[in-house]
């Protein structure tokens, strides 16, 4: 059949290191001009099946590979790399390792370098394509300097100027804002309209449904679960592994008898004293841009502070002025009334934990024990402290069975924990998390999230663009804008204020709608656990209240 | 920001010129410099060494970095060799003593060949630092590789150039963030009083995440160049054009006549060490 851009039967592979295979069985055929969302959790098989579809298997990773696979209805076996490459383009997941090129027009004229496409031709594909995508202001720029939507965008050129038919994007919005998930999810609805074939691989498979994918491929540990239009993925997937719109979540949930507890809500105790205090903050890297302008606000203990807002608002500058890592103009921190100006960043790390978003910027030390026990040396805790911090972190964070084994050697979710333990032992009382999530699975993140706020720490700021993380665990929320915090408040009172999300390019969740709606006669946000349990709320109820899109 | 390019567009002759002319021409000059230790010979090449950094119309406040660093280290260097002797051994036999200099209880006899040998150089790191310097400030990051290749290095090392240029700010920013979790967990780069061997260990905690880092991303670096072809031609083509003009052959005439006429003026015996007569005459 000439008219399918992919055309997959029993596909399985196993790499060779391995026992197990990371693709048990795949069939499935994508017409050409198709737009298929894949989903699965972490593990369950899609980077894999991305490598085969495009040659890295077997060109660079070896293993024992089965099945047929037709590309554009021709047999891809024994044709090299760069030839494939024009049949099927792909972006990888982080742009910033993709791109080869120190400025923007070699970085996209690569590809065809390597093809020895002549000079004047390339010139002309490099600019047309720069044009196609609207970046072409940004032709002569380095890479390095460009915001993380750009470098998507270029990295999408370097493809895109191969002229492959299909095009392959790996996690797209993994670390973007949402102003920036508009502006790829509107990139890949012109791709598809422009004809190409678009296979998106994506954990926030909400925010994907928006541009009405035309079919779903659904992958559970290394196998096909589902393949065909959306409707069947809703019934199919299972509601605690991919983030469904609220309205299909709950109902699942419900029909599934899920129906456990979401940790408790701390309270929040405003009257206690500050642990960290930002007096009139002012900051910027350079004279000509200040970046944090006039920051007042308090960190107390029971606050889960939930920092909200696009890219380049300040956000991640904020939080490091919490453990004096940035240390303001004008104004001042105290850290339990000590102000970060007349201390070190190690005296104030006994006061603030910060964990950084990747642990393997971190973790150095032989054995996960050593790790956890670097912080409380550094503080120069007594051995005996400092032994017993490690034990009881290792067990809060679940992991003494590994706490002989090397940190390097874990899972990345292990990896994850080991970072939280390691600043743990250190006992802080604030704990500020960098986007902890981005590029995470719902399950594990949910995971995630659940253990931390269970955790003994007197208060949790943290940074996200996931507004369904700040209605599950915040108590609070800072919306920062342009360098200033322009709202602090329970979610309840911050994220109803139309005016305000849409300052921030916040975009209401499916989650955030429902309980917009229903805050009159609930009076609070729930989670989705806590709406399948309300009886109260017919299936009928909620998907009336869903039905209206938000303009 | 840890890392900025020194390189800035600007309408001087330098940056006209074509980089591969620029970098044989550079190359000739400094081995024409090393060739000689005559202070007369090396002063008019400093002249003209500080002549092209003005030509290129270079800022202090671009360049400053480079010399605080470069300028005390020479002015060391230069005084260790003084003060030691060592050095000029094979360019002066005899010694004319010129005074004492005495720092508590120890005494230096310091003579005129050390005092000149001294001098010159100074000016022949001056100079030599000073090229060195306009390469990275006057030639544009993405002309190295296919200079490299029309220098005739192969395609692989003339990307491998490019790609340099490219990773080199994520290292630094990865390196930036890895020190930030590291403060942040009571980590302090400087340890008082640690030894020599603790200092180094002291280290781990930034080297190894860096290096995990780097192996990493290198890995996907590959499988992305993979992607887009890479190696599939035995030629690849550039997207940057240089060409040859008429100033740039004049500038590899210059840079190979300067060379060989060194060569032979060492070969008749000129350029050695030299002192100033009026210096021995008392």
């Amino acid at each position: 059949m000439a008219d399918a851009a992919l055309e997959v039967q029993r596909l399985a592979f196993r790499y060779r290191q391995s026992s197990r295979p990371a693709l048990r069985e795949a069939s499935f055929r994508v017409p050409r001009g198709a737009l298929v969302l894949v989903a699965g959790a972490s593990g369950s098989g899609k980077t894999t099946l991305l490598r085969i579809l495009n040659g890295l298997i077997p060109h660079a990773y070896r293993g024992h590979l089965q099945g047929s696979l037709r590309i554009l209805g021709r047999d891809p076996t024994g044709v090299p790399l760069a030839q494939r490459s024009q049949w099927v383009g792909t972006v990888l997941q982080d742009p910033e390792r993709q791109i080869i090129g120190a400025y923007v027009r070699n970085d996209v004229a690569f590809g065809l370098e390597n093809l020895a496409v002549p000079r004047a031709e390339m010139r002309r594909r490099v600019d047309a394509v720069l044009q196609a995508l609207d970046i072409a202001h940004l032709r002569d720029r380095e890479t390095y300097a460009l915001s993380g939507g750009e470098k998507q965008k270029v990295a999408v050129a370097g493809t895109l100027v191969m002229e492959p038919e299909v095009l392959l994007l790996d996690e797209p919005l993994a670390n973007l804002d949402p102003a920036g998930v508009d502006e790829a999810l509107a990139l890949v609805r012109r791709l598809v309209a422009a004809g190409k074939t678009v296979l998106l691989i994506e954990h926030r498979v909400e925010e994907v449904l928006r541009i009405n994918p035309d079919l779903v491929l659904f992958l559970e540990d290394g196998a096909q679960r589902y393949f065909g239009p959306v409707e069947g993925f809703l019934q199919v997937a299972h509601p605690q592994e991919v983030k469904l719109p609220a309205g299909v979540a709950v109902r699942r949930l419900r029909a599934l008898g899920l129906l456990g507890e979401p940790p408790p809500r701390r309270a929040r105790q405003p009257e206690a004293e500050p642990l960290v205090a930002l007096e009139r903050v002012s900051f910027g890297y350079t004279e000509a841009r200040p970046v944090l302008r006039g920051i007042s606000a308090a960190i107390y203990p029971g606050d889960v502070i939930a920092v909200l807002g696009p890219n380049g608002a300040g956000k991640t500058t904020l939080v490091r002025h919490l453990i004096g890592l940035a240390k303001p103009w004008q104004g001042r921190v105290l850290v339990q009334g000590r102000d970060t100006r007349d201390a070190s960043v190690a005296q104030m790390a006994r006061t603030v934990g910060f964990v950084f978003q990747n642990p393997r910027h971190m973790l150095f030390a032989p054995t996960v024990w050593e790790e956890f026990a670097f912080g409380p040396r550094n503080l120069d805790f007594p051995e005996a402290r400092v032994q017993a911090n490690v034990e009881r972190s290792l067990r809060i964070v679940d992991l003494e069975a590994y706490a002989q084994t090397s940190p390097l050697a874990l899972s990345f979710g292990q990896q994850r924990r080991a970072a939280i333990g390691a600043v743990l032992s250190m006992e802080p009382s604030v704990l500020v998390l960098d986007e902890p999530t981005a590029g995470q699975d719902y399950r594990h993140y949910i995971a995630f999230m659940d253990a931390i706020v269970q955790m003994p720490f007197a208060a949790i700021v943290f940074i996200t663009h996931d507004l369904d993380l700040a209605v599950r665990y915040a108590n609070r929320v800072w919306l920062v804008h342009q360098g200033q915090i322009i709202a602090d408040g329970p979610p309840e009172e911050v994220l109803t204020q139309d005016a305000l999300l849409e300052k921030c390019h916040l975009r209401p969740t499916s989650l955030l709608r429902l309980n917009r709606r229903w805050l009159p006669r609930v009076g609070r946000f729930l989670t989705l656990e806590e709406w399948a349990r309300r009886p109260d709320v017919s299936l009928a109820d909620l998907e009336a209240s869903l039905s209206v899109e938000p303009p | 920001m840890l890392v900025t390019w020194a390189y800035k567009p600007r309408n001087t002759l330098i940056q006209r010129l074509d980089p591969r002319a620029r970098l044989i021409f550079t190359a000739c000059a400094m081995l024409a410099v090393i060739l000689v230790w005559d202070l007369r010979w090396l002063l008019a090449w400093l002249a003209f060494a500080l002549l092209t950094y003005r030509a290129a119309r270079l800022t202090w406040k671009e360049t400053r970095r480079f010399w605080l660093v470069v300028l005390p280290l020479i002015t060391f260097l230069v005084l260790i060799t003084a003060l030691t002797g060592r050095g000029g051994e094979e360019a002066y036999q005899t010694t004319h003593p010129l005074f004492t200099l005495a720092i508590g209880p120890w005494r230096w006899v310091i003579s005129v060949e050390q005092v000149v040998f001294a001098a010159a150089q100074f000016a022949r790191m001056l100079t030599l630092a000073t090229l060195g310097l306009l390469i990275p400030f006057t030639i544009h990051p993405a002309h190295y590789g296919v200079a490299f290749r029309g220098l005739g290095l192969n395609d692989k090392f003339a990307v491998a150039t490019d790609l340099a240029f490219r990773l080199v700010p994520s290292v630094a920013r990865d390196f930036q963030t890895t020190l930030d979790a590291q403060r942040a967990r009571g980590y302090e780069l400087e340890r008082k009083g640690a030894g020599l061997i603790r200092q180094i260990r002291n280290l781990a905690p930034l080297i190894v995440p860096v290096t995990i880092q780097a192996i990493l991303n290198g890995e996907d670096i590959i499988d992305a160049m993979d992607l887009r072809a890479f190696g599939a031609k035995p030629r690849r083509t550039w997207l940057v054009e240089l060409r040859y003009r008429p100033a740039d052959y004049a500038l590899i005439a210059l840079g190979l006549l300067v060379l060989g006429g060194t060569l032979a003026a060492k070969a008749a015996g000129y350029g050695a060490f030299w002192v100033p007569p009026a210096l021995l005459g008392g």
